[in-house]
């Protein structure tokens, strides 16, 4: 069986991250984009056939709802949802693995969130020094 | 087609710093492919953003020529510095890095995939070579 294919396009590394992970435990293949930009030059790919796309509102280096209908208009078939906050990606990421192929056992949104803002306040507390 | 190499259980996780997406997609897929984790990064400051979030990565992929203040050569001396014991494999079209020591190694643009993930095997010791620790 395929595994679908997930877009996630989040510009801080340490939100993506966890979240790509947690959906590739879901059972997704996950290709990960920086901002729409980026997105766009995956799916111009022929054999990138992507089936959802997981996208911040804001801060993708350009307005997700414009993104969003840009999708739409070019690539009809592929779902996407948009999200805003940290915490509300988490949770739209959770309602996708609840939906999704669920090869493995999904483990609880929220500790994904946890983990998130645990590596951010880690980071900012770091910034004052070096690695 | 890279030969699938057992992995110890923990998967080891490999940094990769590239800011074209074709590029990274296809190196990132080829070491997940090989049971490796695979944290991608855009640029030398989003790397250090990581690290400096104490995230743990057993070996650093990272081409030398990137956009924002933090290069793969200003990345490689700040991990030399930081964590000298992690290997760090720079990739660049603009011929070879000067040297800064450590557990550094290059591979010049365009490469073979396959010479990428033997140089990740050999540098994180799961393969035999001049390189394994």
């Amino acid at each position: 069986m395929t595994q679908p294919l997930l877009l996630l396009v989040e510009a801080d590394l340490l939100v993506r991250t966890p979240l790509a992970e947690y959906l590739r435990q879901c059972g997704f293949h996950v290709l990960e984009a920086f901002d729409a930009d980026e997105a766009r030059q995956a799916l111009a790919k022929p054999q990138v056939a992507v089936d959802v796309i997981l996208a911040d509102a804001e801060g993708i280096g350009e307005n997700g709802f414009a993104f969003a209908g840009w999708v739409r208009a070019n690539h009809p078939s592929i779902d996407v949802v948009l999200t805003g906050t940290v915490a509300r990606t988490a949770e739209k990421a959770g309602e996708i693995c609840a939906d999704g192929p669920a090869l493995t056992k999904p483990y609880e949104h929220r500790l994904v969130l946890q983990e998130i803002q645990r590596l951010l306040a880690a980071r900012d507390r770091r910034r004052k020094g070096d690695i | 087609m890279v030969p699938k190499t057992e992995i110890e259980d923990e998967p080891k996780k490999i940094l990769v710093v590239e800011d074209d997406i074709l590029i990274r997609m296809l190196i990132a897929d080829e070491l997940r492919d090989l049971g490796f984790q695979v944290v991608e990064a855009r640029s030398g400051d989003d790397a250090v953003g990581y690290l400096e979030s104490g995230s743990h990565v057993d070996l650093i992929f990272s081409d030398v020529q990137m956009p924002g203040t933090v290069d793969g050569v200003q990345l490689a001396r700040r991990v030399r510095v930081a964590l000298p014991k992690l290997p760090v494999i720079l990739t660049s079209g603009d011929g070879q890095p000067p040297d800064i020591g450590g557990a550094l190694h290059f591979v010049p643009k365009p490469y073979e995939i396959f010479h990428v993930v033997a140089l990740v095997l050999r540098s994180l010791g799961l393969v035999g070579g001049d390189d394994a620790p």
